[in-house]
């Protein structure tokens, strides 16, 4: 399995969810524009067979301006609506394209690539943390636009933006235009939209409003949930301070919070975005595969400095992963960096660190002979150096 | 790759499909209007005698009928095309995961504390890829508190690199001369030997000044005399001297002034030698041969140096050695790592991810639902690049369990290594080597380290 395979469906499954609902839209266009059309073409049919020479010259005029004028806007919608649709392709298409550089035989390009994947995966993070300027600045910097979902939050960040203030047009709004999905779903998003109106209306102690407002909404939901349209009915019996457990928490301003947080949820799962950033996952699985009991040794020694693991904040971060397999040996010389095998192979010192022959030889032939330990910094021939043999 | 184009075909079709829809459609519908405009406009100003008026009406009565057929046909087409797109869809899903769930922690990134400490790395990561603005803007979002002091000295990095970017060596020569005591300190391993400047060998490792403890072997013998034990650490220090090469930022930098100048023509040559001589001299010691070659070049001017034997000094890519140079020791200097460890962690993931997916694939096959839970090791070997292996492993031949302090690896006398373990299991008091056929007392394996 490659990389592209595990990491880039939100890149790509999102711009198609838009596509397929720019293709619902504009078929229920299409079908209302066809059928106005029909129905100039059925009256114009039923006028001219019921007598040709009785119907004077106007009337057949303006039946037939009528229709032209339907046909016009018939073709305009298409226009646009195909076009709609078209643009929507594109942006898959182009967000294939970049992938696709991913498998570049040249290595600029795929470091320049990689560097903007994570840069990619920055700005879905900082979107779904809400730090839409960060996200903002960096997309611009990048020029990530077209490659990140970061329309699909803005929408959600004014919705979650009235949400806050306790306002539910936004949401409602929303719920309204993705309701087939929705409704797949078996989202409470409405529901609970309109419980928290309903609690709003009592807690302005407006109940005939509130009621009025229950039997209009609220009674919609009556054969699926029942149970909570009672309990939310019993609110019009209690003051809005009561004590007794349910009722109390309906009251709690942190419902909003909560309809908040079921808005992203169901906005996720809407465009099938996982519940995690793709970011924070990978920066999991990678600190899970860097790390190694030495990076959390007592002996500063076995730290190193280029290891992520080992440096303090990604130390506290990776404490509860766990830690990379490893069943097979793998050896490097600490003075070259170069992995020990028959190649460069491993010796032992009369002190018992193990370095690589060629550091060991380039260090001798500089020093007539003699090889200093870093580690201990005690100076030893060459000839005192044991190979060491590793299965 | 074939995730991608399997998608990239299905996306192609639609697109041609909406294309081909829109063009044909374009020029039906309009030649519709045109045609009914015309015979409306005859209508409308009377044009049309009486004796053609029944013909004109079955006129109209075709025209309408053939629009009403293409109008429901445009619908009926439309919809259709509905498999095409949702082809997509289902090549999306088929093609890429979409469910991370058992490979990762959920409650991790949500603790607070780590939030922070993400913004923190996220925040040092933007530093020092020179984004200062977007780190600024994230400090400001997320409410996460950075000192001046550690912001400053990034934004000072910036400004240099981005003069050496412009050829200009000024600021960083400054900030090498401000800095030169550290520096000197900074000990690299030669270069020919280490191809990778990322790898883990950029350990800086400094020489040590405290004298090592003098050995007594017995109560009548006398201490080493002092000078001798000075001489010692000389020697250490010299051999160390020799391999290990201490930064080579400020000479660098020099050359490449130097270099600038000599490059402009024979009448700057007076410039050049008076630059050499304010600044080379000090660092005859260290780079004797150097300054040699630089000084022979005088001797070129006059025909260029792009044509005397010394054409390979002068190369563009020289600025790029320096600026690589330069970050190398920015970065030691701070304490950071040459490689940005958000980047190098996010790399190390993206090769991971695909490997723990799979497994995850095999185990819910199995019924064994959790990776994660209960386990302190992944479940099976990530095989990362060895640019991402900061740290010797050693695991035991024999058990196959991972050396750690209380099971180091233990050297044989024949040479092969065993861990500690397996050597107490193969023997109390005498084992023969699972190797070969050398035969030993377990006192003789001798503890070692990588």
């Amino acid at each position: 399995m490659s990389d592209l395979k595990s990491l880039e469906h939100p890149t790509l499954k999102v711009p198609y969810e838009v596509l397929n609902k720019k293709f619902r839209t504009t078929q229920k266009t299409l079908d209302r524009e066809v059928s106005h059309f029909q129905n100039a073409v059925q009256e114009f049919e039923r006028d001219i067979s019921s007598d040709v020479a009785m119907t004077d010259t106007s009337h057949i005029s303006s039946l037939l301006s009528g229709m032209v004028e339907k046909l016009k806007v018939l073709k305009r919608k298409a226009d646009e609506g195909i076009n709609d649709e078209l643009q929507a392709g594109l942006v898959c298409k182009k967000r294939l394209e970049h992938l696709k550089e991913h498998n570049s035989p040249c290595e600029v390009i795929v470091k320049n690539w990689r560097r903007r994947r994570l840069d990619r995966m920055l700005v879905e993070y900082f979107l779904r943390c809400g730090y839409y300027n960060s996200a903002n600045k960096l997309a611009n910097n990048s020029d990530l636009n077209d490659l990140t979902n970061i329309d699909l939050f803005m929408i959600s960040k004014e919705v979650e933006h009235s949400l806050a203030n306790h306002e539910t047009s936004k949401c409602l709004a929303w719920c309204h235009d993705n309701r087939s999905k929705l409704r797949k779903l078996r989202s409470t998003m409405e529901f609970n939209l309109r419980i928290q109106e309903f609690i709003e209306l009592v807690r302005q102690d407006k109940r005939l409003d509130a009621v009025r407002h229950a039997r209009k909404y609220i009674s919609t939901f009556e054969d699926t949930r029942m149970d909570e349209v009672q309990q939310c009915m019993v609110l019009l019996a209690f003051p809005t301070d009561t004590e007794i457990s349910p009722y109390k928490d309906m009251f709690d301003e942190t419902r909003w919070q909560r309809l908040i947080e079921q808005f992203r949820q169901e906005n996720y799962n809407l465009y099938q975005l996982s519940s995690q950033s793709v970011f924070t996952v990978v920066l999991q699985a990678g600190l899970s595969a860097l790390k190694t009991p030495q990076c959390y040794s007592e002996i500063k020694e076995a730290r190193n400095i280029s290891c992520p693991v080992c440096q303090e904040w990604f130390n506290t971060l990776a404490k509860p992963l766990p830690f990379a397999h490893c069943s097979q040996s793998r050896l490097f010389c600490s003075i070259s960096g170069l992995p020990l095998n028959e190649h460069n192979i491993p010796m032992v010192l009369p002190n018992g660190y193990v370095y690589g022959e060629q550091a060991l030889v380039e260090m001798s032939n500089q020093n007539n002979g003699q090889v200093i330990c870093p580690k201990t910094k005690e100076v030893y021939w060459l000839k005192q150096a044991e190979k060491v043999y590793v299965m | 790759m074939d995730a991608c184009l399997a998608v990239d075909r299905e996306v192609d079709k639609v697109l041609s499909k909406f294309e081909d829809m829109s063009k044909s459609y374009n020029v039906v519908l309009q030649q519709l209007i045109d045609n009914l405009e015309i015979i409306q406009n005859d209508w409308q100003n009377n044009a049309i005698k009486d004796e053609n008026k029944e013909s004109s009406i079955n006129e109209i009565s075709n025209l309408i009928h053939k629009s009403k057929e293409k109008t429901q046909q445009l619908a009926i087409e439309h919809r259709e095309l509905h498999s095409t797109v949702s082809k997509v869809g289902k090549a999306i899903d088929r093609n890429f995961v979409s469910d991370f769930n058992a490979t990762c922690k959920e409650d991790i990134f949500d603790d607070p504390k780590n939030v922070t400490l993400l913004n923190y790395i996220i925040c040092q990561h933007f530093y020092r890829q020179g984004n200062l603005d977007i780190a600024d803007e994230l400090v400001m979002e997320s409410g996460i508190v950075i000192e001046p002091s550690i912001r400053e000295p990034f934004a000072k990095l910036k400004h240099i690199k981005e003069s050496l970017v412009n050829k200009n060596i000024y600021p960083a020569l400054e900030w090498a001369k401000e800095n030169r005591a550290v520096l000197d300190t900074q000990m690299y391993p030669p270069y020919p030997l280490v191809k990778r400047i990322s790898s883990a060998s950029n350990l800086p490792i400094r020489i040590p000044y405290h004298a090592k403890r003098t050995k007594f072997s017995g109560g009548i013998m006398k201490p080493r005399p002092k000078t001798k034990k000075i001489k010692r650490m000389e020697l250490a220090k010299k051999i160390l001297q020799q391999f290990y090469k201490s930064s080579a930022l400020e000479f660098k930098l020099h050359q490449l002034a130097f270099l600038e100048i000599i490059q402009k023509g024979v009448e700057h040559q007076t410039e050049a030698v008076a630059y050499a001589r304010a600044n080379f001299s000090q660092f005859v010691d260290r780079y004797e041969k150097e300054i040699q070659i630089m000084m022979g070049m005088l001797l070129f001017i006059p025909q260029g140096i792009n044509k005397s034997p010394y054409s390979d000094m002068v190369q563009e890519n020289m600025w790029d050695e320096v600026i690589e140079l330069f970050t190398r020791d920015a970065c030691t200097l701070l304490g950071l790592s040459f490689d940005s460890l958000l980047n190098v962690s996010v790399n190390a993931g993206c090769a991971a991810l695909p490997a723990l997916l799979n497994i995850k694939h095999v185990m819910t096959q199995r019924k064994v639902n959790d990776i994660w839970k209960g386990k302190d090791e992944l479940p099976i070997e990530i095989d990362l690049d060895s640019e991402h292996r900061y740290h010797s492993m050693f695991a035991c031949p024999i058990l196959r369990q991972q050396s750690s302090d209380t099971n180091p690896p233990m050297r044989l006398i024949c040479g092969h290594i065993i861990s500690k373990d397996a050597l107490q299991k193969l023997g109390i008091t005498k084992l023969k080597c699972p190797y070969c056929p050398m035969e030993q007392s377990t006192s003789e394996a001798k503890h070692i380290c990588f």
